[in-house]
């Protein structure tokens, strides 16, 4: 398939599957009752798809060499975390987050 | 269009969404350098961060079309990591019922991750759901014309910002500003385990397919561990 097809492709349908899962239960489902068990597995989609999205990411230290681990990323994605806890803001947490990395990659490279 | 931007409702929603915005910006930045080294024009660039308004959608869309995958594999891929739009859905469809199903289905266009958080907030605080409603179109609007901004800034500068920086970084940074204030219960702590350890292990499964499986399956486990928990909690 042409390159830019196969985008325009991809932008069609997920932009379509994204708007309805938006849409889903305001407009599609609004008067049908969420099943109990659906309800309940409906609560630990975020935990588990965003942990399942964030972990890969902070690990690997290149995208291209899943096998090299970078201490520095690990640490500073912890004390975002910590700090995403306690404050429930964005800009505080990728604040904390990217200080902590450029802290630690100064240290390191101060230390050779 | 004039009357909606002279709501005040609509313009505070507009101002209360420009931290978040200003966080989102190396994210932004992130899926235009994205889009652009997938080989997408500039038109393709705008079409995802226009139409399918998602950074992960996005990220996740660019680095499995630059890998070559096909577009089932993609489209699904996106679809496991949108799921959580339909919680957002369920969640902020009883806010929205009061209001016109020509204000639901733009709102449901807008509604991203942190503009739910938003919405949630200003729906809860009371009064009067129109005005709630403007508030949202105000920070949805906020937030996507700034998304738009930072994708299209990215894709034609982002290779100038030097990699000591590690902009990537901001990515899962946002990600985990999402989702640290959920570790509250046990069972979400296992499902993200679970999900965790998941999507390391099977990080050898082509086309990021251990995506999927770890998701599900922390999904699974969190279910699985809040009936436990409900069993054996004494009444």
């Amino acid at each position: 398939m042409d390159a830019a097809l196969k985008l325009w492709t991809v932008v069609a349908i997920v932009g379509v599957l994204n708007y309805l899962s938006r849409l889903s239960f305001i407009a599609i489902f609004a008067r049908r009752h969420v099943p109990a068990l659906l309800g309940r597995a409906f609560r630990y989609v975020p935990a588990a798809m965003l942990t399942a999205l964030v972990l890969p990411m902070v690990v690997a230290a290149s995208p291209g060499d899943p096998a090299l681990v970078s201490l520095p990323k690990i640490i500073a994605a912890i004390v975002a975390g910590v700090v995403g806890f306690f404050t429930h803001s964005t800009l505080k947490t990728l604040a904390a987050g990217m200080l902590m990395l450029w802290a630690l990659q100064l240290a390191s490279r101060a230390m050779g | 269009m004039r009357r909606v931007i002279a709501n005040p409702d609509f313009r505070a929603g507009f101002v209360d969404m420009l931290p978040a915005a200003l966080a989102l910006m190396p994210f932004g930045l992130v899926c235009g350098v994205g889009a652009a080294a997938a080989g997408a024009s500039l038109a393709g660039a705008i079409g995802l961060s226009a139409i399918v308004f998602s950074g992960a959608a996005q990220i996740l869309s660019a680095q499995l079309l630059a890998a070559g995958a096909p577009v089932a594999v993609i489209v699904l891929t996106c679809f496991v990591a949108g799921l959580r739009f339909l919680i957002y859905s369920a969640a902020i469809a009883p806010y929205l019922r009061p209001l016109p199903p020509r204000w639901q289905k733009t709102l449901a266009f807008l509604l991203t991750d942190q503009v739910f958080a938003a919405g949630v907030r200003r729906f809860d605080a009371g009064g009067d759901a129109r005005a709630a409603g403007a508030h949202f179109l105000g920070s949805g609007f906020a937030l996507w014309l700034f998304w738009q901004f930072t994708n299209v800034a990215g894709y034609f500068a982002g290779n100038l910002i030097p990699p000591a920086w590690s902009l990537d970084f901001a990515v899962p940074l946002c990600f985990i500003a999402l989702v640290a204030p959920h570790f509250r219960s046990s069972p979400t702590i296992i499902a993200a385990l679970v999900a965790g350890v998941g999507v390391l292990a099977l990080a050898a499964l082509p086309m990021k397919l251990n995506l999927i499986v770890a998701g599900v399956a922390g999904i699974l486990a969190g279910t699985l561990a809040d009936f436990a928990k409900e069993r054996w909690t004494p009444h």
